[in-house]
């Protein structure tokens, strides 16, 4: 047992002794700022906030729209006197004195078209077009003699407010916060599992390539070591974790000055992992890397470079791979049967699971279930890598192929 | 260094050990007994065996047939893991570890307590030279230095059995009087010390037994003095001081001489069974050659050596398995 412990604590003192474990520690919750803060500038329109209306309209259209837009709030608007000012808006543009500028005809109220030159007609796009379609239709309506306040009461926008009804609680929480919930639970599994497996993998090829395997094997069981090497890199991985999951708590904490505006607030909230969420996250996160590293050491002892292992993880990896991407289909319908499958399956379970409990309603008995198969799973897995892994470690020379791997597992 | 009675219960025996890879027969019912506290030499061509069966008395693989006995009991390297120390064929630490953590942890390893294996790694780093290298990384020592350390881990924890496996091969020529000279104290402390090599001449000067194997099979073993007794027949050493005279016609006298390697001023000569060596000194003379030396001696271990296993096999690089 102390010998075990040993190989734990080496592997995990000379992990988080390197530069790397520290960038990664860092560079995660710096990911997750700089989303926010992105996204908190895209929610604003991409900062569009000068623009002009050209009012080329008999009938003072523009100049409706342009109060319309102004009344919001969120424009500086301003209408030049006379038509003709469209080059010298256009050179206002080019000196970046002006966002753009809208340009209405007599033929916005009929066919609805309006017309937008500025720097970036793609965030002008995304942000005028609710608000000048609004503003048009209150015209509209307003010519065709209904009375103003009625458009006005008429004219109230939607706050469409969700719920997930979940078995505990009924409205825990909004549709933005379970789907970032469930997105950002299968990013880190997906990343996580792959990072670290492969991490179980050089240190495998390390011992073996430098042969202190031998002297290794020579005071302890080969499964001793590989349990003890799995479980080194698995706390590492719970440490970075825990590192990850304190700055994420500050950061959601200063969300505000960071994102500078509502719309983070509507598209990032602060999702509300329960203690259910957290077991299951956890469970499935232990669950898969065990499954997985298990895979990779055995990978890791059949090569005898980096470049064989390099090759050799592949079909692995893409397991893993495979049951990521399934995830944006899983999160439209959590409830199909392609879920539901990925779910039970012990090589995709441990993102697909996560990600289906967090995204909607699951049954306990469905979650059992998973459970017990990818425990029989990590059973049944580390049997046979630990049998390829007590050969493959004394091992020199060429890659086994598929025959000789059975021979290996037959005659440990 | 005298031997040890023959009927000192042995340190490690192994009894009919055999094992087979794909294809081929790497030890062939091997039968051997280390008496305790002698430098006991496992010597044969590349290829012969030695370090699939060093892997056997270490639990690194299994015998296909036969049993390993350490310590007087049925049992295999790892459950005695506290009292070997193994040095492999080829060596390799953790680059990117620091040296005095390396040491620490192949001394848990072998069952020491932490804070013991600390101080002791720090006494040995000191003693070899390597004091002010204990916080950096491996990778960043010398090749001889990475020697040193992965031989201070080999000895570390004190065992009373240590098994060295090609020990000299690599080695610098400091390093290895360094390592000479620390098995011989070892030895001198009460230690067994099991080393294999391909090398005579090294065996020759350290080890009191020895068992020679070719092929997977052992061709002689026992207490060096003795087989050179009994495998040697009688050997002299000519040496000529300018003039050789008819000494070649004493030579081809086949009642006196049964085989001779002659160099010119130098000769070696196995008599033949029977012959007296003082005619071939007075025949000698006679026949007009100037003599500067002529010395009744022992074979060398190489010569026996490659007598036994035949002048190809021992120098062969064939390595069937690895």
């Amino acid at each position: 047992m102390r010998k075990i412990w040993a190989i734990v604590r080496r592997e995990f003192v000379e992990r988080v002794r390197t530069r790397w474990f520290w960038v990664g520690a860092l560079l995660g919750p710096m990911l997750f700022g700089v989303v926010f803060f992105l996204s908190g500038q895209l929610g604003r329109g991409g900062g569009l906030k000068r623009i002009a209306v050209v009012d080329a309209t008999a009938t003072q259209v523009g100049a409706r729209i342009a109060e319309q837009l102004g009344r919001s709030g969120n424009w500086a608007t301003e209408v030049p006197a006379a038509p003709g000012a469209i080059d010298s808006l256009t050179a206002q543009v080019r000196a970046k004195r002006l966002d753009g500028f809208l340009i209405v005809t007599d033929a916005a109220l009929d066919s609805g078209k309006v017309e937008y030159r500025g720097a970036n007609v793609f965030a002008g796009k995304g942000a005028l077009q609710r608000p000048v379609g609004e503003a048009l239709t209150v015209v509209r309506l307003q010519r065709a003699g209904v009375d103003p306040r009625l458009v006005a009461r008429a004219s109230i926008p939607l706050r469409l407010e969700t719920c997930k009804i979940s078995r505990a609680t009924t409205c825990g929480e909004s549709a933005a916060q379970s789907f970032s919930l469930a997105y950002f639970m299968g990013i880190i599994l997906y990343t996580a599992i792959l990072l670290y497996g492969i991490n179980v993998m050089s240190s495998v090829l390390e011992e073996k390539t430098t042969r202190i395997v031998e002297v290794l094997v020579s005071s302890l069981r080969p499964f001793q070591l590989l349990l003890g090497k799995v479980i080194g890199v698995g706390a590492v991985s719970i440490f970075q974790f825990l590192i990850w999951g304190v700055a994420g708590r500050l950061l959601l904490a200063r969300r505000a000055p960071l994102a500078a505006g509502e719309a983070a607030d509507e598209l990032f909230q602060m999702p509300h992992v329960t203690g259910a969420t957290f077991a299951v996250f956890m469970a499935y996160f232990l669950g898969g890397f065990f499954l997985y590293s298990a895979m990779f050491a055995a990978v890791g002892a059949m090569s005898s470079t980096e470049q064989e292992a390099r090759q050799a993880q592949q079909p692995v990896a893409w397991m893993l791979v495979l049951s990521f991407i399934s995830m944006f289909a899983m999160l439209n319908d959590p409830g199909s049967t392609l879920a539901v499958t990925l779910s039970l399956i012990p090589f995709s379970s441990p993102v697909a699971m996560p990600v289906r409990w967090a995204a909607g309603n699951l049954p306990a008995s469905e979650l059992a279930l998973s459970l017990a198969i990818l425990v029989a799973g990590i059973v049944a897995v580390t049997w046979i890598a630990a049998r390829i892994y007590r050969v493959g470690i004394l091992m020199t020379g060429k890659r086994p192929n598929l025959k000789e791997l059975v021979r290996w597992v037959r005659s440990a | 260094m005298t031997s040890p009675a023959p009927a000192a219960s042995p340190i490690l025996v192994l009894d009919r050990v055999r094992k087979a890879f794909a294809g081929h027969t790497a030890v062939d019912d091997l039968s051997l007994a280390v008496p305790a506290g002698v430098i006991y030499g496992l010597l044969g061509p590349n290829g012969a065996g030695k370090t699939t069966t060093i892997r056997m008395i270490m639990d690194i693989i299994q015998p296909d047939a036969g049993s390993v006995r350490l310590f007087g009991a049925p049992a295999g390297g790892r459950s005695n893991a506290e009292r070997i120390g193994y040095l492999p064929e080829e060596r390799g630490l953790y680059r990117k570890m620091r040296v005095l953590d390396v040491l620490v942890f192949l001394g848990e390893m072998k069952g020491m307590e932490r804070r013991r294996a600390r101080q002791r790694a720090g006494e040995w780093l000191e003693r070899l030279g390597l004091a002010q290298w204990r916080m950096r990384r491996i990778d960043e020592l010398s090749k001889g230095m990475q020697q040193k350390v992965q031989f201070i881990s080999t000895i570390l924890h004190e065992p009373a059995l240590v098994v060295l496996d090609e020990a000299f091969a690599g080695l610098d020529p400091v390093n290895a009087q360094v390592m000479k000279d620390t098995v011989l104290e070892l030895r001198a402390r009460g230690a067994t010390i099991l080393f294999s090599t391909h090398i005579m001449e090294q065996a020759e000067k350290l080890c009191e037994h020895v068992c020679i194997i070719a092929r997977g099979r052992k061709l002689v073993d026992g207490p060096l003095g003795d087989i050179k007794r009994t495998r040697g027949g009688h050997h002299l050493v000519v040496g000529f001081d300018g003039s050789v005279g008819a000494a070649a016609r004493v030579f081809a006298d086949a009642s006196l001489v049964q085989k001779v390697d002659d160099y010119g001023q130098y000769a070696e000569v196995e008599l033949a069974p029977g012959a007296d060596p003082q005619r071939v000194l007075r025949d000698l003379v006679a026949s007009g050659a100037r003599l500067a030396r002529f010395e009744l001696r022992e074979p060398s271990l190489l010569k026996i050596f490659i007598d036994l296993v035949g002048p190809e096999a021992a120098q062969a690089g064939v390595r069937p398995d690895a």
